[in-house]
């Protein structure tokens, strides 16, 4: 009798336990903004997070020709559907380091902070190598006011960086 | 900076414009001293994400980049010291550079210091995969540093440095943020002590000035 309330003792604490690792919140820092959502991190390094998490933290969202922000679309491959999405109960997660790895992005994790950092997609990374185009940037004057590289198109840009260090 | 003011004063065209980008973590208040002394007439903007050095694949600062009016890169990343203040470290005189600068502006697409595509294509590099992971490593490392976790910070900003040793912005800015002799275990001196005859910039190359 004893024994059985271990076990059963055992296995609650088992299933909760499992349950209450099973959700977590989380911090995605994607394109540089940092968005809370509710993960299911699986094997420590598979990121699934809830549709509407990958849309309000990424803006992309799962169409039938894969997954898009604006004009931008990647397929999934035909084959590894579920290595992507999953339907679990109500609610279908997406596997946001699988989609990084399939786009070639790096993706960082401090486990301590709960902190995911996703970093440039290969197709982001030396877009001036074929065009030689000036890669374009927003950036704040002290004023808090934002110029763009774009704005001075017409004249001749001299870009200088430095650091107070 | 006040030296590239009086440089951008005394030229006076308007066809051209320099921005000149601080790349600190720590923002504006890092920059704003620097860029309130020089009360610039050009564009004095704050990068606190080192965008620009991602973008660009800089490693080190004074960096510049020549833009021309169609938005291409004519000369890219180089060393830029608007004076000579630091030669007997760098030895980079700044004065040709800066007589190139003002062919530039007063020949366009003609002056012998624009590169030609083919040259522009081959000084640029595709950014490898470890420089890659080592932007998203610096950046994970200034997200924490900036939400509080400085401490935190460190393994990412020594991955970072890890996968990209070359780079001198992302060793010197992680320093600059903490004690380096704790922290890091160095000082910027003692790495460029052990640079030992190693150029600290990439050397520049500009064409001999034309005989008229």
């Amino acid at each position: 009798m004893l024994r059985i309330l271990i076990y059963a003792a055992f296995a609650v604490l088992l299933i909760a336990g499992v349950a209450s690792a099973a959700e977590e919140r989380n911090s995605v820092v994607y394109d540089g903004v940092s968005t809370e959502v509710t993960a299911s991190v699986d094997n420590g390094k598979n990121l699934w997070i809830s549709m509407d998490d990958l849309k309000r933290s990424t803006h992309f969202v799962v169409k039938p020709q894969g997954v898009c922000r604006d004009e931008l679309c990647f397929p999934l491959p035909a084959k590894r559907q579920a290595d992507f999405i999953s339907k679990r109960g109500d609610v279908t997660w997406f596997n946001l380091t699988a989609f990084a790895a399939l786009v070639k992005q790096p993706v960082i994790r401090d486990e301590k902070n709960a902190v995911w950092f996703f970093g440039k997609r290969v197709d982001e990374r030396g877009t001036y190598l074929a065009s030689l185009e000036a890669p374009n940037f927003s950036l704040p004057d002290l004023n808090g006011k934002m110029h763009s590289l774009a704005d001075y198109r017409g004249k001749k840009v001299l870009l200088i960086t430095w650091a107070s260090w | 900076m006040p030296g590239w003011q009086k440089f951008y004063h005394d030229l006076n065209n308007k066809n051209f414009e320099i921005i000149s980008i601080a790349q600190d973590t720590g923002g504006a208040k890092a920059a704003a001293p620097w860029i309130t002394a020089a009360n610039p007439e050009y564009t004095a903007l704050v990068d606190d994400k080192h965008l620009v050095t991602q973008l660009y694949g800089m490693v080190n600062v004074p960096t510049a980049v020549w833009i021309n009016e169609k938005g291409q890169i004519v000369r890219p990343n180089e060393v830029a010291y608007v004076d000579n203040r630091f030669k007997q470290f760098t030895n980079i005189d700044a004065l040709p550079y800066l007589d190139a600068i003002k062919d530039w502006v007063e020949k366009g697409d003609r002056s012998q210091f624009v590169m030609k595509e083919h040259e522009v294509k081959e000084r640029l590099k595709a950014p490898s995969p470890d420089r890659a992971t080592a932007d998203a490593e610096f950046g994970m490392g200034e997200y924490l540093h900036n939400t509080g976790k400085a401490e935190d910070a460190i393994p990412h900003f020594k991955e970072a440095q890890r996968l990209d040793p070359d780079n001198w912005n992302y060793k010197r800015q992680a320093w600059a943020l903490t004690d380096s002799e704790k922290n890091y275990n160095t000082t910027f001196m003692k790495e460029v002590q052990k640079l030992n005859g190693k150029p600290y910039y990439a050397p520049r190359t500009l064409p001999e000035t034309k005989k008229p």
